[in-house]
């Protein structure tokens, strides 16, 4: 394996329902290697979704570290991991999560959006548009653009969602079970883009339940109650 | 044709500061990210729930109406109020009561001599019965009481508005508040152009001479002493067509402004047609919004009105008898003969109604020639005689001039100083009680009351905005619940906590300008049309808003004051961008995986 470009060390996740404490990662310790598609399979509640989101950096773990490209990203101040989710990270969630006020085209843009102030904004429009539409193209999306997201079918949605997440050519890409809400067809399909972007280079991280559409990673790591067992 | 309400100095610096304000707000906007702009606009003008928070700015809207609307019609009064006691009095009045004080000549010279002070002229006041016979059959007689009031009517005319407030000799073409709002000095050039020279304001002219009573003393008088209130019918401009039409014209108006703005936020618009489309509609709402303003007043139409005025029972030329009683130097009654006060009788013609609109000068004053009206006082001076010594005419008071109102307070302080200085050299004056004060002082009573009116009615309706305010953080807190889902999208896509907070903020910044905008403009429009839409109110509901024959005002008074207008807008502007802060806090503070967890 290459050098990792994601390190998760001893991550612990608790949860406090008053006084009761709910640990559900028990210390979960793994590298991702650059280029790498990798798999974690567990049960529904297992710990997937937090596990990702912590090494998404949307969330902060009770105890551990992420190592990003070797630093310490929870040691680092929160705009550094603002602007690393803004550059360096893409995520498609369980639930696409589209923002419905916007059009496919501008959720696709909301990463440069986010990044440019208005007055840069019109220097950059149409670079940032052009990158977009080629991206959305890719995933066969061109002639949906213009569309708000509730006038979408759910592989649409997903594969929107999967553009957004690529628009500003991420170095990682995480995906919580991408497949989650469709059929087998539009899953199986949704997959070989996945696999297409990681044969180009993309570091993928991808959680599932699914055995079956987990065998396409090369490598597959299973969470159970908050715990990796590593399988032969 | 805004001039007279809208002071425009004042408008000047507050376009000068409103300019500042938008190009600081414009460069803040033009550095932070766009997805705030885009998304905070999307929040408020897309889809048929955008309706939701564009109502939510009727509140505000509401609260800058009233606040202007009405601080305007309060303010106008006092300004107004301020006018006519100031017209009728001059800027310092030096007040030596009944007694009188004598050597008045020789303290005015000393008085015009301060640094400040433009003129100063003695005034004779004394309390009298005014009997006249009403020119109209079975009428019985009038009896009232008056104040005697001496001037000289040249130097009288310089000091306030005398000449302004004269029904008879008048400049004609020109409306009584133009011509009490004119420049004193003006007013008194066109006044002897029209063949009135003030010198001669008191003098009887040879037409109005009767009865070859050519010794008679000339004598203008309040309308409330020679007149009685009756009801007449008075024109009045009013809306063509007032009740239904306009009724229909608003409401018609006012729908298809709606239906576009709908129309507009209804659409999703994405892309540059969309906001074209945008652009246009609100374009023609601003048009179809600018035309109906615009057409109320093409039609005005004159309309007549019962009103309550005072009627002069009187002809100018009329005779007028006048009793006094004397007091001498010492403060005692003149006595007659047999040992009872004397009273002395005077007929006296008519020659003028004065008319200012300060009710107790209306239905009091009495203006006489200065040297009558002493010796109706029992004022004037005698020469040596025999045994008895020269006796030193007297006057009651003395009205002073500065040349800016505002030192007025100063010339006060250094008019008591010269009355001291005075009595050193001519003892003999007597250790009189002078009051020395400004106009101000002495009319506190009244100015104050209308003041604390204005003030309070300020803050009682500026207190509608906390409940205002309340408004705006619910819409802000429930609409950052709502989107919460956007809250946790943007922040994973790297957007910084303040800045998705901001957003909030800009969303309530926005509501409000909508509301300042809305209200403003509303309350300006209103102002202007004052008049015409009392007059609809009036008839639509028969009352009356503003009986005007309480203030002897041809207008509703008003007077829009820049900085006011400013306040209020930042003030909204400020309170409902802090409101906001419910939403912008709650959008700041969440995790955002809190929200993206589930679906
Ligand atoms: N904010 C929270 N408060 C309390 N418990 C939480 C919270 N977030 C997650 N959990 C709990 O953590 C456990 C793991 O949740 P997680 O969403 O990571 O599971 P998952 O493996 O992704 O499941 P699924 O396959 O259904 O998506 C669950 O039991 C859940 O109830
Ligand atoms: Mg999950």
């Amino acid at each position: 394996m290459s050098e990792p470009i994601l390190q998760a060390r001893g991550l612990v996740k608790d949860y406090w329902m008053g006084a009761a404490r709910l640990r559900v990662l028990h210390g979960v310790g793994l590298d991702v290697g650059r280029g790498e598609f990798l798999c974690i399979l567990g049960p529904s509640g297992s710990g997937k979704s937090t596990l990702l989101h912590l090494m998404g950096l949307l969330d902060r773990p009770t105890e551990g570290q992420v190592l990003f490209e070797g630093e310490d990203a929870f040691a680092r101040p929160k705009r550094w991991r603002d602007r690393l989710r803004n550059e360096a990270i893409g995520f498609v969630f369980q639930f696409y999560h589209l923002m419905p006020d916007l059009s496919v085209l501008e959720n696709t843009l909301l990463p440069a959006m986010i990044r440019t102030p208005l007055v840069r904004w019109p220097l950059v429009r149409g670079r940032e548009r052009r990158r977009a539409e080629e991206v959305l193209g890719d995933l066969g999306l061109r002639d949906r653009k213009g569309h708000l997201p509730t006038e979408l079918s759910g592989g649409e949605r997903q594969r929107a969602a999967i553009a957004r997440a690529l628009v500003h050519r991420p170095r990682v890409l995480f995906a919580d079970e991408p497949t989650g809400n469709l059929d087998t067809a539009t899953g199986g399909e949704i997959m070989r883009v996945l696999a297409r972007l990681n044969r180009k280079g993309l570091t993928v991280v991808m959680v599932t339940h699914d055995e079956r559409l987990a065998r396409q990673a090369h490598r597959l790591l299973h969470l159970v109650d908050g715990r990796l067992l590593q399988r032969p | 044709m805004w001039d007279g309400w809208l002071d425009i100095p004042g408008v000047m610096a507050a376009l000068a500061g409103g300019v500042l304000v938008a190009a600081g707000l414009a460069a803040l906007i033009l550095v932070t990210p766009i997805y705030k702009h885009i998304v905070c606009l999307r929040y408020l003008f897309a889809g048929w729930k955008a309706v939701v928070p564009l109502i939510s700015a009727l509140p505000a809207a509401l609260g800058v109406f009233l606040l202007i609307l009405v601080f305007a019609i309060m303010d106008g009064f006092v300004r107004e109020t301020r006018e006519m006691t100031r017209g009728t009095l001059a800027d310092v009045i030096v007040d030596a009561h009944l007694e009188g004080m004598p050597y008045y000549d020789e303290f005015i010279q000393r008085i015009t001599r301060i640094e400040g002070v433009e003129a100063a002229t003695p005034i004779i006041q004394t309390y009298a019965i005014v009997r006249v016979k009403p020119r109209v059959e079975a009428v019985k007689p009038l009896v009232r009481p008056c104040l005697i009031i001496g001037v000289r009517p040249e130097q009288k005319a310089e000091m306030g508005r005398f000449a302004q407030f004269l029904v008879r000799q008048t400049v004609a073409g020109l409306k009584a508040q133009e011509k009490t709002r004119m420049d004193t000095a003006r007013y008194l050039e066109h006044l002897r152009a029209a063949g009135y020279p003030p010198e001669a304001l008191l003098d009887v002219p040879a037409d109005l001479r009767r009865d070859g009573a050519a010794s008679r003393a000339g004598a203008i008088a309040g309308l409330g002493i020679i007149g009685t209130p009756l009801p007449v019918l008075v024109t009045e401009s009013a809306l063509e067509g007032a009740g239904a039409r306009v009724l229909l014209g608003v409401l018609t108006g006012g729908a298809v402004v709606v239906l576009l703005l709908v129309w507009q936020a209804s659409r999703r618009y994405h892309g540059r047609r969309g906001w074209r489309r945008a652009a246009l509609a609100w374009l023609l709402a601003a048009g179809a919004l600018a035309t109906e303003a615009a057409l109320i007043p093409v039609y005005p139409v004159r309309e007549e009105r019962r009103q309550v005025i005072d009627v002069p029972l009187l002809d100018y030329g009329d005779d007028i008898l006048v009793s006094t009683i004397p007091v001498r130097p010492s403060g005692a009654l003149e006595k007659e003969v047999g040992g009872l006060p004397k009273v002395s009788e005077r007929l006296l013609v008519l020659v003028d109604a004065f008319r200012s609109g300060y009710w107790e000068a209306d239905s009091t004053h009495l203006y006489v020639d200065f040297a009558t009206a002493q010796q109706m006082a029992g004022m004037e001076g005698r020469p040596a005689e025999g045994d008895q010594a020269a006796v030193p005419a007297r006057a009651s008071q003395v009205h002073v001039k500065v040349h800016d109102p505002a030192q007025a307070a100063a010339a006060v302080e250094k008019i008591k100083e010269a009355w001291r200085e005075f009595l050193h050299e001519r003892p003999e004056a007597g250790l009189l009680q002078l009051s020395i004060n400004t106009w101000e002082t002495q009319q506190r009573m009244i100015l104050k009351v209308v003041e604390i009116e204005r003030n309070i009615t300020a803050l009682m309706l500026g207190l509608m905005f906390l409940g205002f305010g309340v408004v705006i953080a619910l819409i802000s807190y429930v609409m950052a619940y709502i989107k919460g889902r956007d809250v946790g999208i943007l922040k994973a896509l790297g957007a910084r906590d303040a800045g998705v907070g901001s957003l909030f903020l800009g969303y309530g910044f926005i509501i409000g300008l909508l509301g300042t905008a809305l209200g403003m403009a509303g309350a300006l429009v209103m102002i202007h049309y004052l008049d015409p839409i009392e007059i609809w109110v009036n008839r639509m509901l028969d009352v009356d808003v503003f009986p005007r024959e309480m203030y002897y005002f041809e207008h509703i008074p008003r007077h829009v004051s820049a900085p006011w207008c400013v306040g209020v807008g930042v003030a909204v502007l400020a309170f409902s961008t802090l409101a906001s802060m419910a939403g912008g806090l709650l959008a700041a503070l969440r995790q955002p995986v809190e929200s993206l967890r589930y679906e």
